[in-house]
């Protein structure tokens, strides 16, 4: 129970991400708490990880120190060559330009941009010259079955269409490492299975690598590994709540 | 354009009203500042032009000591010192009867303009009869004006010089060659030198000698023959003198208008502030999506800035043309104040420069871009988010207030310290105030929460739920309620400041009117420029009044501007008469050792402001360039005047006769005998000189009620600015209150989801925007006594020097109290109007 379950233990050289002694508390009130406690993690290169845990427990934490959103109290997150925790403020967002997409739980999509340029803004930001990108965008928009919303805003779109486009985006710059918060979380249940489906397929035809947290069990069939945060480490497997919550 | 941009900009778009608010409030700011100095710079280039029309290429003049000169001095120069580049010149002011434009007359010797004033000969060498023009009162005017005024060749001018109307025959018209000559000449009407003898009752006496003296040697040679040939009193001087001495007299003046009217920019500055404040806090989740997506700080402070700057330049290119516009009105009133104070000058047109359009296109941009740098940088801490979070902005400001206050504090003291450790700069006493206001900005927030907390019993009592839940709005939205009511209180505050300071100079003026008024009637010529009567009274209408059946005594003033090391210096030579010892209230000086001697021995008394300009006391002396060579009279009291901030130099008629030739009088003052009606003797006075030269003969009463009617007149412009500044922050407050309607769409949305009706929606909205009018009226009676009495202790001492009485009407605070109310209720209608008519269910589905 202590031990440290997930991946293998030595670092390979495919992996792509490593999380040594992640330590992140929270002030509250007088006291420290530890919301994750000397976590430790891999993943390899193509692989595609769910992450499940309570409500609680940490999940959105963990991944916003993977994206470098937010910085661990101790512990290193390297992606790739990179640690984040040595990099400043700018540094850790130019990276996350270039190195990962996010799906958020909330959709976040930009109101005041249309759904193509939605799309367009992480390749424009990483510096894509614009005719390839256009292409690369209206592309990845066809991917998730919604090649002719392109000029709507994202207020016009359904949840489920707004995290296809969501989705679309976070592929969009060709990130080594796509991250997904509870992408399911803000959906009825057929369009969150629709919404998975698109996800998983895109990112097993690209060979991307995936870390998702979700309580869905539909993804426990199609994924490569699944592991669960709980007291501040992972742990292999589901967790044995689920089963009885979910019944 | 990048999608950040695009991005940026269909945000603008989607608010048009809060952007075109911001955009207008930054347009009026730059228009105000843009058009007084385009109108103080038209005014300017006018003098500087007709300046130049009547000097043109003299290169030095010969003058006397009060104005006039002998015309055999001319024949000296000519005969004795050899001198062929020199001419005679008459010149003054006139009024042509047609129209009520005051024009220049020049009076030239046809035959030595020659290398003088090219358009002279231009058209007069050509189209007219020299005799003609020579011999008989004629007079040439320029082509374009005489079109204007419908007059041609042959037709009689009516040209009235101080009083007296003289018909001249137009005898020709000059071409002018050039623009430049065209407007330089629109304002003059040329006569021979004996035609302008007659017309300013001048007779063997001429305004000046214009020389032209080559550089070096022998110009050096030159100048010394002819000094030796000039008679005592006469002198030489370099003709731009003239030119530099009178800009010089309206500098405090310029000064003081550009000062308040960057109020109104000020004021705009916190309508940007709170705009671009609002557009960040509205879109913290954006930003924070952003930030997420990988776009850095720097990025979105840029985009912040950008979104700024585009305002700005929008509306400084608005503000740029709606100054021009604004100008071509403000001109006239420029020009008609500096009439009533300083010199004469007929403005027909703007001009407008280059570099004012400049400054206020810089000026416009670079306020609105620094207005904006709090907010940018705000969005650059935005959270980066994967969730919406909400208020976490409000409580950072009510965090922040006592901060901000504590800032506040600190700035006050380094105003309040610039103030007392500045001995004379008003640049400086500016800066200091501008430093009280953003200190009394930043103690705003701290105020409001205080005030709103002390309040809200008392509203809960008043007016139950709504009225608690109002008061707590105006705390719990802080970031914007703060802003609008700064901005209204700022602008509130101006107003009781400069209206405080108007008031205490008008009852000043008015206490030293009565004061000095005590004769029964005032006589003098009518003059172009109110305060500085020095026109002359013909001899025989003073024999005339002086022999009016009732006239007790009388006695006689004289003013004239003699030269001096100093500068022009307004001397001004009285006859004591009964009261004289009440009329000068001494600041500095022993009545009961002064006026025993005055007449009797030789010495002056100064006004306050010319003590002050010239750092001058009793005991010190005055040097005067006098028909007896300069002279150096001790001065023994500075005594109060409030008619002419440049200053006044006193002294007895008896000294002025010892050492000046002159012997005209500009005014006389009589009394009646006790029993003689002084309205009938007003009305004999008339009568005995009906036909003579027109003189302005009135009581004092009446002549009081002109000087105040010239005073309010003069103030004019300053309350136009004041109410500029007013309608910005107006402005400024309907969009804060729109801003905040929109930011609370959604609470309005569960209000009325909730039960709450449409009208309850809006009393609630009105109610809150009405507190915040009476916070700001409340905040600005404190801030408000204190610019007025920065304005009236330093900066009006520093600018002119005068010493006035701090006087604070109850009205007045009890206006600025209704006017702030009254701003915040009207601004407050169409948000609160928007925001009972918006349907809950489309305010709740907005994320
Ligand atoms: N900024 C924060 N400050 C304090 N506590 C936080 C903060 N963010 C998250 N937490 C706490 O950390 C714990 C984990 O939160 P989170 O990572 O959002 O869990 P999950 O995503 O698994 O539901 C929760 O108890 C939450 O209250
Ligand atoms: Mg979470």
């Amino acid at each position: 129970m202590t031990e440290p379950a997930f991946g293998n233990g030595s670092p390979a050289v495919s992996s792509i991400l490593r999380l040594r002694g992640l330590t992140k508390t929270y002030r509250e009130g007088e006291s420290d708490r530890a919301v994750l406690d000397d976590l430790e993690a891999t993943i390899d290169e193509g692989e595609f990880v769910v992450l499940m845990g309570r409500s609680g427990s940490g999940k959105s934490t963990l991944l916003n120190l993977v994206s470098g959103i937010d910085l661990p109290t101790s512990g290193t997150v390297e992606i790739g060559e990179t640690d984040l925790t040595t990099l400043s403020e700018t540094e850790r967002t130019l990276f996350r330009r270039t190195h990962i997409g996010f799906i958020f739980q909330s959709f976040n999509l930009i109101s005041t941009l249309t759904v193509a340029e939605n799309i367009l803004l992480p390749l424009e930001l990483s510096g894509i010259r614009s005719g390839q990108a256009e292409e690369q965008a209206l592309s990845i928009l066809e991917r998730v079955g919604l090649g002719d919303r392109g000029d709507s805003f994202p207020d016009r779109l359904s949840g489920g269409e707004q995290q296809r486009v969501a989705v679309a985006r976070a592929l969009a710059a060709d990130p080594l490492l796509i991250l997904a918060d509870e992408p399911t979380g803000n959906l009825d249940y057929e369009t969150g299975r629709q919404v998975l489906t698109i996800l998983t397929d895109l990112v097993t035809d690209l060979g991307k690598t995936l870390l998702v947290a979700t309580h869905d069990r539909m993804l426990l069939d199609r994924c490569d590994r699944v592991v669960t945060l709980h007291g501040g480490t992972l742990h292999d497997g589901a967790p044995d709540f689920l089963e009885s919550s979910s019944a | 354009m990048s999608l950040l941009q695009r991005s940026s900009l269909r945000y603008l778009t989607q608010h048009p009203w809060l952007m075109g608010l911001s955009v207008l409030g930054v347009a009026l700011g730059v228009a105000v500042v843009v058009s007084i100095d385009l109108a103080n710079t038209s005014a300017s280039t006018a003098f500087q032009l007709s300046a130049e029309t009547v000097t043109g290429k003299a290169t030095h003049q010969v003058v006397g000591t009060t104005g006039s000169i002998d015309e055999d001095v001319y024949r000296r120069i000519r005969m004795e010192a050899g001198v062929q580049l020199s001419a005679p010149v008459v010149e003054g002011y006139a009024t042509l009867q047609s129209s009520d434009r005051t024009f220049q007359v020049l009076g030239v010797d046809p035959f030595a303009e020659g290398p003088f004033r090219p358009y002279v000969r231009a058209g007069g060498g050509g189209g007219i009869d020299l005799p003609t023009f020579m011999t008989r009162n004629t007079a040439l005017l320029s082509q374009p004006t005489a079109e204007q005024a419908g007059l041609q060749v042959g037709d009689t001018l009516r040209v009235s010089i101080e009083g007296r109307t003289i018909p001249v025959e137009l005898a020709g018209l000059i071409e002018p060659e050039s623009e430049r000559t065209r407007r330089a000449i629109a304002n003059l009407v040329l006569v021979d030198v004996s035609t302008a003898q007659a017309l300013f009752d001048q007779t063997g006496r001429l305004t000046r000698i214009d020389l032209i003296v080559p550089d070096g040697e022998t110009g050096e040679q030159m100048l010394a023959g002819i000094r030796s040939a000039l008679p005592e009193g006469a002198r030489v001087q370099r003709s731009e003198t003239r030119t530099e001495t009178v800009e010089q007299m309206t500098r405090a003046f310029d000064l003081n208008l550009t000062a308040l009217s960057l109020l109104a920019l000020v004021v705009g500055a916190f309508l940007i502030y709170n705009t671009m404040t609002f557009s960040v806090v509205q879109r913290r989740g954006l930003i924070g999506r952003l930030r997420a997506l990988g776009v850095t700080r720097r990025q979105i402070f840029r985009l912040v800035l950008g979104e700024a700057a585009l305002l700005g330049v929008v509306g400084t290119g608005l503000g740029l043309l709606l100054g021009i516009a604004l100008a071509t009105g403000l001109v006239q009133l420029i020009a008609q104040t500096i009439n009533d104070l300083y010199f004469v000058v007929s403005v027909q047109e703007i001009t407008i420069a280059p570099w004012t359009l400049l400054k206020g296109a810089l000026l416009g941009i670079g306020t609105t871009v620094a207005a904006a740098v709090a907010p940018a940088r705000e969005a650059t801490n935005a959270p980066v988010s994967t969730v919406l979070q909400r208020s976490t902005q409000e409580t950072n400001l009510q965090d922040l207030a006592p901060k901000l206050a504590g800032a506040g504090v600190g700035l006050a003291a380094v105003g309040a310290a610039v103030l007392v450790l500045t001995e004379q700069s008003i640049i400086l006493s500016y800066g200091a105030l501008l430093f009280i206001l953003v200190a009394a900005a930043l103690l705003t927030p701290m105020a409001v929460v205080a005030m709103a907390r002390g309040i809200r019993p008392v509203l809960g009592a008043l007016t139950g739920v709504l009225g608690r839940m109002a008061a707590r709005g105006v705390v719990s939205t802080l970031s914007r309620t703060g802003v609008a009511v700064a901005a209204l209180m700022v602008a509130v505050a101006s107003t009781v400041g400069v209206g405080v300071m108007i008031d205490s100079f008008r009852g000043t003026v008015v206490s030293w009117l009565t004061q000095s008024l005590q004769a029964d009637v005032y006589v003098q010529p009518p003059s172009l420029v109110f305060r500085r009567s020095d026109a002359t009274i013909d001899e025989a209408v003073l024999e005339r009044l002086r022999q009016v059946h009732g006239v007790a005594s009388s006695h006689t003033v004289r003013r004239v501007s003699v030269e001096s090391p100093l500068g022009p210096t307004e001397l001004v030579a009285v006859e004591q008469g009964p009261e004289t010892d009440e009329v000068y209230q001494f600041k500095v000086g022993e009545p009961e050792a002064v006026w025993p001697d005055f007449g009797t021995k030789n010495f002056v008394l100064v006004s306050e402001p010319y003590a002050y300009r010239h750092d001058l006391a009793v005991g010190d002396s005055v040097a005067l360039q006098t028909d007896r060579g300069m002279q150096r009279l001790p001065i023994r009291a500075v005594y109060y005047d409030y008619g002419s901030d440049l200053g006044v130099v006193l002294t007895s008629r008896s000294t002025y006769e010892r050492f000046y030739d002159d012997r005209g009088v500009s005014g006389i003052a009589f009394y009646a005998r006790d029993d003689v009606d002084v309205d009938a003797l007003i009305a004999d006075m008339r009568g005995a000189v009906g036909g003579m030269q027109d003189v302005i003969i009135r009581s004092n009463k009446a002549l009081r009620e002109t000087s105040l009617k010239i005073f309010d007149r003069t103030f004019t412009i300053t309350t136009v600015l004041r109410l500029l500044a007013v309608v910005v922050a107006f402005i400024g407050v309907l969009s804060a209150l729109m801003a905040l309607a929109l930011e609370r769409r959604r609470e309005f949305g569960v209000l009325r989801a909730t039960g709450m009706t449409p009208k309850q929606v809006g009393g609630y909205v009105t109610l809150q925007t009405s507190l915040m009018g009476l916070i700001a009226g409340v905040l600005s009676l404190p801030l408000g006594y204190v610019l007025a009495y920065v304005l009236v202790y330093v900066i009006n001492k520093r600018s002119f020097g005068w010493t006035l009485q701090l006087s604070v009407a109850p009205e007045v605070l009890g206006q600025a109290l209704l006017l702030a109310v009254a701003a915040a209720f009207l601004a407050g209608l169409y948000p609160a109007w928007q925001m009972a008519r918006s349907s809950p269910a489309l305010a709740l589905r907005e994320e």
